[in-house]
């Protein structure tokens, strides 16, 4: 059972967060698949800016001893990226995925509510059903763990955020000055 | 503080902003919850009521994902309000069955075929979800600020299908 403490926070974590998701506009078709047409980067913009702010602060905490990290994703290499190749598919069809539903339908749209949760709910349970039958074997292969990457390659952890700040800063250069994004096509 | 209010109550954000809002919440999931954020997981606990009914016996569903209310099912409920207190600020709250201009234009005007859409596209994502060991929020943001590996092949792997996805459905208006 959930303490009540939990709960609360729980409940004010998840609001924050489909407060952000609608603020960055996530909750719109548009604008998910925009990304994919490479004629709008707010998705890539808002996950690399939230990526790095959060690592800028739980890698000096985790180092300070403050914090241990919990849960980290499981690496498996085939499933990662075959399950990432999946769920492009259905995230460029329907433009939306599992939290900008939520978020979506907490905006009054029927559509997310409706036919969007049913979805998931379907999928989950489809997933459930099969999962003894092929994720065991597809899980073992390239399997690392629960890894990071700083403890993987052996690097100081403030050399790889440092980097991957760098990489994102390069990224958003490239975005904004240099015009990596198409330009929408007119009718 | 008017001006303050203001840019608060807009309906866009500088997605750099929003982003940032969004990692400082993460920094607080980690040190609050002791835990990440997500969205695919907690609809695998509400489809566990589901599933045990469908097969009482059935090993993911007794052991890894119980039908229990869990912190990722709370989660969820938070995302809710979070995306209705986003509107509200905005007033752009509105109940409404589809309201997507360039959907139309790429798929027709038709309601139920964005609403079986939606459906067949809910079932993909949230399978693929189960693939990968998460959604773009529980593998993806959470995994990626952590710098796990997972998360970058699973990132890697949207954007490409994504991109091809989109190709095809736009065709000639790509």
């Amino acid at each position: 059972m959930l303490s009540v403490k939990m709960i609360v926070i729980a409940l004010f974590l998840g609001v924050l967060f489909g407060f952000a998701l609608n603020k960055a506009g996530l909750t719109k078709y548009h604008k998910i698949v925009n990304q994919f047409r490479l004629t709008d980067f707010t998705v890539l913009k808002f996950m690399m800016t939230a990526l790095v702010v959060t690592m800028i602060g739980v890698y000096p905490l985790r180092e300070l001893g403050v914090i241990t990290f919990p849960a980290i994703p499981e690496t498996y290499v085939l499933g990662n990226l075959v399950g990432g190749l999946v769920f492009g598919v259905g995230m460029a069809l329907a433009g939306f995925c599992p939290g900008t539903a939520m978020a979506g339908a907490g905006e009054g749209k029927w559509d997310y509510i409706v036919p969007g949760l049913l979805g998931f709910l379907t999928g989950a349970v489809l997933f459930g059903l099969t999962y003894s039958s092929f994720m065991p074997q597809l899980k073992a292969i390239g399997n690392y763990g629960n890894v990071v990457l700083p403890d993987l390659w052996h690097i100081s952890p403030y050399l790889a955020v440092f980097v991957f700040a760098l990489m994102a800063l390069v990224l958003f250069y490239l975005i904004d000055r240099v015009g990596m994004h198409r330009k929408e096509k007119k009718d | 503080m008017n001006w303050l209010k203001q840019q608060i109550n807009k309906e866009l954000w500088s997605p750099y902003v929003a982003g940032a809002l969004l990692g400082i919440v993460g920094i607080l999931t980690v040190v609050l919850a002791h835990a990440l954020l997500g969205a695919s997981g907690g609809f695998e606990n509400l489809a566990a009521y589901i599933g045990k009914a469908i097969s009482p016996n059935n090993m993911y569903f007794n052991f890894m994902m119980k039908a229990e209310i869990t912190y990722p099912v709370i989660l969820l409920v938070g995302i809710f309000f979070g995306g209705m207190l986003g509107a509200l600020s905005s007033g752009t709250f509105k109940f409404r069955t589809m309201d997507s201009e360039q959907w139309k234009k790429a798929y027709g005007k038709q309601t139920w075929k964005r609403w079986l859409l939606l459906f067949v596209g809910g079932i993909i994502v949230e399978f693929a979800a189960g693939v990968a060991g998460g959604c773009t929020s529980g593998l993806a943001i959470s995994g990626g600020m952590l710098l796990a590996p997972a998360a970058f092949l699973f990132i890697g792997g949207m954007f490409a299908s994504g991109i091809v996805t989109a190709l095809i459905v736009y065709g000639k208006k790509y």
